[in-house]
This record gives structure tokens, sequence and C-alpha cells, in this order.
């Protein structure tokens, strides 16, 4: 592990905005000591917090090598203009693998969601390596589930023969 | 973190050996934190985004044109769901000020515990002087400088993905913000 910035730009940078008088360098060791001691301080006072680093030691089991990735393509949140008044609107999100789109609807009381092409499907719902629930899409691919618990989630589908997880996201 | 490390951990990782995730983890961990962090998210905001950023990250693992920029990959990913948190609390919020959320946690650390002992008394003050002079910088030295101050410390480009800038302009702003940083901590005389 290199301890210095290691793409090379940080020399080309700094030389870049040496002082006008031509006193370059001036402060340079100055500021990368500074640098260091605001690191120490980091470890120090707002370190990752433990559990979470175990979390995501424990996330290598995420690694799904089975299935394919179905990416978030439409988020209400982002891709929607903010609706004035109607701070309860459902958050809409689309997943696309190809060939496969999972549309979800999320409200405070529950996730519907819609499997395209159409067709029954097994849905598991991933709360970290966690199972959540189970969930099970009718012929006509549409499903419903109590809301996603806190944290993020995903969406594993076995459908038609293949498996699909959604990209994992918070609710 | 080294690239060429990065990306051998990645393949690695991605062929299913823990050992080499959990020295990801540990390579890049504090990256990503330093990335939630920098985007003044409260605590509970920052440990789901932090886990979003991982998950998706082995999501992936198998997946990633670039195994070497991981570190970019993983920064950028943060970036984006730090965005998403900030603009819901717009939505939903009367106030647009995520600061009012952004309290470190009062909680203290293993090693503030051991800060507190009476030998390393002056040690700890001057950590925490430090410390609340940068917590009273203006939002874009904090912003980079939290990036920064990762461990092991970020490349630029992991910078860059980190908070949308582009890599020339680290440079330049780093140093401004490291002065003034150091002129503040001078005019309290812990410089």
């Amino acid at each position: 592990m290199s301890g210095t910035h290691d793409d090379g730009v940080h020399g080309d940078g700094s030389a870049q905005e040496g002082p006008a008088d031509g006193r370059f360098g001036e402060g340079e060791l100055e500021d990368g000591l500074l640098e260091e001691e605001l690191r120490q301080a980091a470890a120090i006072l707002d370190p990752v917090p433990a559990a979470l680093r175990a979390i995501a030691v424990e996330a290598h089991a995420l690694h799904d090598l089975q299935a394919r990735v179905a990416e978030l393509t439409f988020d209400s949140l982002v891709d929607a203009l903010p609706v004035r008044g109607a701070e309860d609107a459902p958050r809409m999100l689309t997943f696309d693998a190809d060939g496969v789109t999972v549309d979800v609807e999320l409200t405070a009381d529950g996730l519907i969601g819609q499997v395209m092409p159409p067709g029954p499907a097994r849905i598991e719902m991933l709360s970290g390596p966690r199972r959540f629930a189970r969930l099970t899409a009718d012929d006509m691919g549409r499903f419903t589930g109590q809301a996603p618990p806190a944290g993020p989630f995903a969406l594993r589908l076995r459908t038609g023969g293949e498996v699909v997880v959604t990209e994992w996201l918070r609710a | 973190m080294d690239r060429a490390e990065v990306g051998a951990l990645v393949q690695s990782a991605a062929d299913g050996d823990a050992a080499a995730w959990k020295a990801l983890v540990d390579g890049l961990g504090p990256l990503v934190w330093s990335v939630v962090r920098a985007h003044g998210l409260s605590d509970a905001d920052a440990h789901e985004v932090y886990q979003t950023a991982w998950f998706r990250f082995a999501q992936h693992l198998g997946r990633l044109r670039e195994r070497e920029k991981a570190g970019a990959w993983l920064a950028s990913t943060a970036r984006h769901e730090c965005l998403k948190v900030l603009r819901a609390q717009r939505r939903w919020m009367p106030t647009d000020d995520p600061h009012l959320l952004d309290r470190v946690s009062e909680e203290p650390t293993p090693e503030e515990s051991v800060l507190d002992s009476e030998e390393a008394a002056a040690e700890s003050e001057r950590v925490r002087r430090l410390w609340q002079e940068f917590e009273e910088l203006g939002e874009r030295c904090r912003q980079l400088l939290r990036v920064l101050m990762a461990s092991p410390p970020p490349s630029y480009q992991e910078v860059s993905a980190a908070l949308g800038i582009a890599v020339g302009s680290i440079g330049p702003t780093r140093q401004r913000c490291l002065r003034r940083l150091r002129s503040r901590l001078e005019r309290r005389g812990t410089g």
C-alpha cells in the first residue's frame, strides 16, 4: 500500500500551482505534514465504525456468479420532478437486465411490482446477506410484499430459468 | 492503495478469495467512509450509504471493467447515494441544510478513550483543536480535506470520483484549504 497519492497527478498539479514568485515548494512539506495530522485525527475521531467494517467484510457473500444484475435505470427520487404537496408519492424504480425488466413501487405500506416480460417468478427480498421475505409473481408477473426493512435491499428473481438480482438500493 | 494491488485483489475476490475481499474493505473502506462523511449525512444515513456502496461493489465484482479503479468506482457510487439522500431530504424537510443533521457520533471510540488517559491529554487536546478548526472551514474545504484524510491516502482519481470535481483542481484547492487551516491554528496558538 503506497503512502502517497499514487497517480502522479499530485506532483504535476502542485508544480503548476507553485507560488508566482518562484519559491516553488515553499510550504509543500508543511502541507503534507498537516494533511497527515488530519489523517491521524480522522482515524481517532471519525473512523469507520467497527460494525460497518464487519458488514462490509460479510458482503463478500453477496457476490453471486449465477445471477445477472438488473441495473437501476429509473429512480423517481432522481429522475422525476418533485411534485409539490405530493410528499407521500410512491417511489418508482425500474431495473433492467438484458431482456428482463422489473418495475417496483414503494410506499410506506409496502411494495408492488411487475416483471416484464410477464410471467411467474419466485422472488426473494434480500436485506444484506439475509433473506427478509419471499414473494411470488403471478402469471402476469405482478407481485406484492411488505415494505423493505431499513438499510439497503435487493430483489432476487427466478424467472424463466434465469436468476436476476436488482442493484442494491436504500429504500 | 496502489492500483496494481487493487486490481489484483479485485480479481482474487471475484474468484472467491475472502482474504482479498477483506484487504479491499480495509484498504478502501476508509475512503468510502470519508466520502460519506464529506457529504455531511446523519449517522443513520451514513451507515446505510456505506453499506449500499459495498453491497453494490460485491454485486459488480466480477463485472468491473477497470478493476484497478475499484477505489474510484466505490467513491463514485458512495457519492451518488449521498446525493440521493440529500435530494430526498430537500424534498421532505423544511430545511435544506443537511448540516443540521450532521453530528459526529457522541460515543467515544476506543482510540478516543485511550486519548482520555492523563498522559495523552495534551496530545488529545491538540487533536481536538485541529478537528474543531477543520470543522469550521467552509464546505468546499471540509469536503475535500475529509476525503483526502482517508487512510491510506486516496489517489486524485479517487478524490475526483468522490466529489465530482476535476482532477486538476484538487492540488490547488488542497493547498489553499490546508493553508487556511494552518493559519486558523496559528491564530489559536496551536499551530
